[in-house]
């Protein structure tokens, strides 16, 4: 078994998933992968099923958090040091997971795959919702996460226990602030993202506006008045 | 109170108690479930029948009429009782989530164990 697990939540994607799974297979040996088909509609099991790749599948839709969550537990479970929420669509590129590791392994519970430690976030209506949210949670948690939307993370054990037994634990950036209130060490490290290669993004405007919504309500509200935990 | 509110009010609360006792009859609803219902059918049934009991409470709390102050205890128990659904489908929510999970995975973990037998 190897230190770090990749894991990879999928809903409803045939397009893209063998290219990403292969690629990991092929050029990234040195980690282990887990994909967490969330109930797709489309052939994605079948894919994963007749690849032979290793998957956990959910018989019904339950979205994004329970795929992580899932994955926490299982690597928890089958012991292994570290955990990385790695995109479906082609997003998240692998040549980033080596120096996220060498972070981690200095101490810290969570590293984020960030776009913006050493390139500036450009002034754009996208980058408003990340502005925000950073800006909400230095207010709370007192430092600066510059990407705090990044879906690229890695975790340690610690935190894989915290996802598993409690609820209220969601891949967010507001999980990201609790675990920091909480003593947690969030650490960032450089990389690049890529435009989704197949398909349609899940982002509307209205669903962006709703998600900033509850995010800063959550970060700057709800959270505070959370249990602590250790 | 007016007359016609309070036929109004003894129909539609003898018709609630009705259809709740008829889906527990046809084994669709649960008996914990349903006692809420009942027990609000056959309060605002005897506030219609003995429209007194609304009229002195409502001197008492210094209410204007009888009826607003039903209005206003009515939406207190809605809400109440509300509040009290969402913290049931929340804790629903959680427990389908918890299973489903648990299920996939020990599937999973069952299919790796049966490999690693089949190849030693």
């Amino acid at each position: 078994m190897k230190e770090v697990l990749i894991l990879i939540p999928a809903y409803n994607e045939e397009a893209n998933i063998k290219k990403v799974v292969e690629k990991l297979i092929n050029d990234y040996s040195e980690y282990d992968y887990m994909i967490v088909n969330d109930g797709s509609a489309d052939s994605t099991l079948k894919i994963c099923r007749d690849n032979g790749y290793n998957v956990i599948d959910f018989p019904i839709n339950l979205g994004l958090e329970c795929g992580v969550v899932a994955g926490m537990k299982y690597a928890y479970r089958r012991g292994y040091k570290y955990i990385i929420q790695f995109d479906a669509d082609g997003q998240h590129l692998p040549e980033y997971i080596a120096p996220m590791y060498e972070k981690i392994e200095e101490g810290y519970d969570v590293v984020i795959g960030s776009r913006f430690v050493t390139k500036k976030k450009p002034f754009s209506a996208r980058m408003i919702g990340s502005r925000l949210i950073s800006g909400a949670i230095k207010l709370t948690a007192g430092k600066r996460i510059k990407d705090p939307t990044s879906g690229m993370r890695m975790y340690n054990r610690r935190c894989m226990e915290a996802f598993s037994k409690e609820i209220n634990y969601g891949p967010e950036p507001d999980t990201i602030s609790y675990l920091m209130k909480n003593g947690y060490k969030v650490e960032e490290v450089q990389a690049e993202m890529q435009e989704r290669m197949a398909g349609s993004s899940y982002l509307t405007l209205t669903r962006s506006i709703a998600y900033m919504t509850k995010m800063l309500i959550s970060i700057l509200i709800i959270q505070n008045f959370r249990k602590k935990t250790n | 109170m007016s007359l016609v509110l309070r036929i109004f009010l003894i129909v539609v609360s003898f018709i609630s108690i009705i259809y709740v006792i008829r889906r527990i009859r046809k084994a669709k609803l649960r008996i914990d479930y349903s006692l809420f219902w009942i027990i609000v059918s056959v309060l605002i049934m005897l506030l219609a029948i003995f429209p007194g009991i609304a009229i002195k409470l409502a001197t008492m709390m210094g209410v204007m009429s009888a009826v607003n102050l039903i209005y206003l205890v009515m939406i207190f128990i809605l809400l109440l009782h509300n509040f009290s659904m969402t913290m049931k489908i929340s804790s629903l929510d959680s427990k389908i989530n918890n299973l489903t999970e648990e299920i996939a995975i020990r599937e999973k973990m069952n299919t790796e164990k049966k490999e690693e037998e089949y190849d030693s």
